[in-house]
């Protein structure tokens, strides 16, 4: 293993986030080849912490874009600042000043509001981790434009020109998988998909992320929940939820998993009527035998 | 399924030094070459050169078993490995498989192909996974998969889901009844009734709003920046507000009819539900097929009653209710008008019973083209609706890989299903 990737893999760890080499050579090769991550994977593995951790060891700004279904050019990228410019228009007007003079002064770039893309572009102190976050929410459109600004790194605003990048900034896709993205897109990008985490890795996970946990709690809560994913569920948990659950029993003091206990925060964990009826039925039991070991 | 083919070496074995020159080996420039791990393998060049070798063979037999890899990935492929470890055999699977962008369902398929072309073991004695060819990559959306899918599931066929009618709603109407009536079942009467009810599904067709939002008239929301435009050219006085609304995506529809004997009880309402959806989605294609492809866009020009453009139809078909080519049909289809007519937002349908006792080669070759094409292929078949309907017909088991949905048409409630569908 090239000794950078095993840094950064321990720089991760030391930041909180259990990587493995998979994600850690991905992201380097993605920070070396200044190329876009894109990252797929089931909710709750620890897609959008990657550009968090990534930003926190650059030591850089981490600048977010959520996406949305209907998310457009002027949330995304720039808009107008229209109270700004309506009272410049307003001044101008007692000074006499011609039309062209005026438009010329309220399209500058005193009267543009940044939006994360151009806001990512634009930053002066060195290049920014841009998250584009939960991609496949945005319909296909948005994907279009987004791959040109991402391989360009240069925006035209029509009333005032072409911006270019001041520096090109490292960029994290992520995907929920509810669609699949464009194949462009795709080739713009390095590409990693993250697995839900083996036991090993996840409990190391709650002890990093959850300290305070004993080792049994961790062992046990990490034995439950992948216990859980063996099963049929409409919503599978994720790490993020493992963490949740480890903190609430934490605060219900309870140091190991018995059946009492477990219904009371199942919750945490399982975030669908059906999967809750389900689980906190008949099933229960069986799955607290597994988690026993 | 197909049997593993050999990666082809692009080298012939010939000791070094002797016979044909080498060629420059330009590749070195990207790196020295180091003992062991991939470019120790084989007997191809040495250093760089070797690399872009066995990467080029690596990324043609993952093409030769359906999995994507475009010359630009290699390129990535390439850059990558001349940033890692080239001794360490599983830095180097990792960084191909972030570079070449190798997604969850060719996992399998990647670490047979790579574990292969690692130790370069015999490949007659190798078990590999092999993706269905026909499962080639495409640049389209596909349904997405509940639970994401584990990389160590061995590729399967691409999900087929044949819907068939629910259960008995609770409840009676003189619609509902004649909803669930066969076609075949049908009085005059009956028809005519379900052409008027036809016609006002239609009009229900699903239209999607579009993104975009474009400048209108008289309502939708302000748009402030088009409005600040024209106060400026005003001298700054809002005369009026500019507004804008998002736009109606209307859907783009390509239906292929089937018009042989064995779909007669079915054609004439197929076709009426279709010319319904025509006064919807303007910008569709009807074309029917037995022996050979017409074209019956440009007889539709005077829209009518519809047994009348029926009857203009079936005159302008050659050998109507006569015996079905579908494969040769679809592929004159693929061969002259899939270019200008089907794109990424147009919804294919295909009405027929699959019953064709032709060559499925054509058939299985114009599937593929129109559904890497287009948004998605939908196929009706009158047949489905029986619950014991399993889609074994030569030509039917053919065409199904490459079908998002196979319908039933049974129906007038199978059809109004089928609308959402449609949609842009």
């Amino acid at each position: 293993m090239r000794p950078e990737i095993a840094a950064l893999q321990d720089a991760m760890e030391t930041q909180g986030y259990i990587a493995d080499p998979a994600i850690t050579t991905a992201l380097f090769l993605a920070k070396e080849m200044r190329r876009p991550l894109l990252i797929e994977g089931d909710a709750g593995v620890g897609k959008t912490e990657i550009a968090k951790v990534l930003a926190r060891l650059l030591d850089t700004e981490l600048i977010r874009l959520q996406c949305y279904e209907g998310l457009d050019v002027s949330t995304a990228l720039y808009e107008w600042n229209y109270q700004r410019q309506m009272l410049r228009l307003r001044l101008a007007e007692h000074e006499g000043k011609h039309a062209d003079e005026i438009e010329d002064l309220i399209f500058g770039r005193a009267y543009l509001l940044e939006r994360p893309l151009l806001r990512a572009i634009t930053r002066r102190e060195g290049p920014p981790v841009l998250l584009v976050d939960e991609i496949d929410r945005a319909d296909d459109g948005f994907e279009a434009f987004l791959l040109e600004v991402l391989s360009d790194f240069q925006v035209t605003i029509p009333e005032l020109g072409t911006i270019r990048a001041e520096h090109i900034p490292y960029v994290v896709l992520t995907s929920n998988r509810t669609r699949e993205i464009g194949d462009a897109l795709r080739r713009r990008c390095l590409y990693l998909y993250i697995e839900h985490p083996s036991l090993e890795k996840e409990v190391r996970i709650l002890h990093a992320r959850v300290p305070q946990a004993s080792d049994r709690l961790a062992a046990e809560v990490g034995r439950f929940v992948q216990a859980l994913r063996r099963r049929r569920l409409s919503k599978t948990p994720g790490v993020a939820e493992t963490i949740d659950w480890a903190q609430a029993l934490l605060r219900l003091h309870s140091e190991h998993l018995d059946r009492e206990t477990v219904e009371q925060t199942l919750g945490c964990i399982l975030k669908d009527q059906h999967d809750l009826h389900e689980i906190g039925g008949g099933e229960l039991e069986a799955v607290l035998a597994e988690a026993a070991g | 399924m197909r049997p593993l083919t050999p990666i082809p070496s692009p080298i012939p074995s010939q000791p070094p030094g002797e016979g044909r020159p080498r060629p420059p080996q330009t590749a070195n420039l990207f790196f020295p070459p180091s003992p062991g791990g991939w470019e120790g393998m084989g007997e191809g060049g040495q250093g760089g050169e070797g690399l872009i070798l066995h990467l080029a063979r690596f990324s043609r037999a993952l093409r030769d078993h359906g999995v994507g890899v475009s010359l630009s990935d290699e390129a990535d492929g390439l850059a990558a490995l001349t940033l890692i470890d080239l001794g360490d055999r599983d830095e180097v699977r990792r960084a191909l498989r972030a570079a070449l962008k190798i997604r969850p369902r060719d996992v399998a398929v990647f670490e047979a192909l790579f574990a292969l072309l690692w130790s370069a073991r015999e490949l007659s004695t190798a078990n590999l996974p092999v993706t269905d060819p026909r499962l080639a990559p495409k640049a389209r959306p596909r349904p997405p998969t509940p639970a994401g899918p584990r990389p160590n599931r061995p590729p399967q066929k691409p999900g087929i889901e044949i819907a068939l009618p629910e259960g008995e709603e609770p409840g009676y109407s003189p619609d509902a009844v004649l909803r669930r009536k066969a076609f075949d079942e049908c009085s005059t009467a009956d028809l005519l009734a379900m052409e008027r009810l036809l016609a006002r599904l239609a009009l229900r067709l699903a239209t999607r709003p579009s993104r975009r939002r474009v400048p209108v008239r008289g309502r939708g929301e302000a748009d402030l920046r088009r409005s600040f435009r024209r106060a400026v050219a005003h001298g700054g006085e809002f005369l009026s507000l500019a507004r804008r609304a998002r736009a109606i995506e209307e859907p783009r529809l390509v239906v292929l009819c089937d018009t042989s004997g064995s779909m007669d009880p079915h054609t004439r309402f197929l076709l009426g539900f279709v010319l319904a959806l025509r006064r919807v989605a303007r910008t569709s294609e009807i074309f029917a097929f037995n022996t050979s492809l017409v074209r019956l866009t440009p007889f539709l020009k005077h829209a009518g009653r519809v047994d009348l453009v029926l009857a203009r139809l079936a005159s302008q078909v050659p050998d109507w209710s006569g015996g079905t080519k579908i494969g040769e049909c679809l592929a004159a289809f693929v061969a002259v008008h899939l270019d200008a007519l089907v794109n990424n937002k147009t919804v294919v349908l295909i009405l027929s019973d699959g019953l064709d006792r032709g060559d499925v080669a054509p058939l299985e070759g114009a599937m593929r083209a129109l559904h890497l094409r287009a948004r998605r292929v939908l196929w009706l078949n009158p047949l489905a609706g029986d619950r014991r309907y399993e889609p074994t017909a030569r030509a039917m088991a053919a065409a199904l890989p490459y079908i998002d949905r196979l319908l039933p048409a049974h129906n007038l409630e199978s059809l109004e299903r089928l609308l959402p569908l449609l949609a842009a």
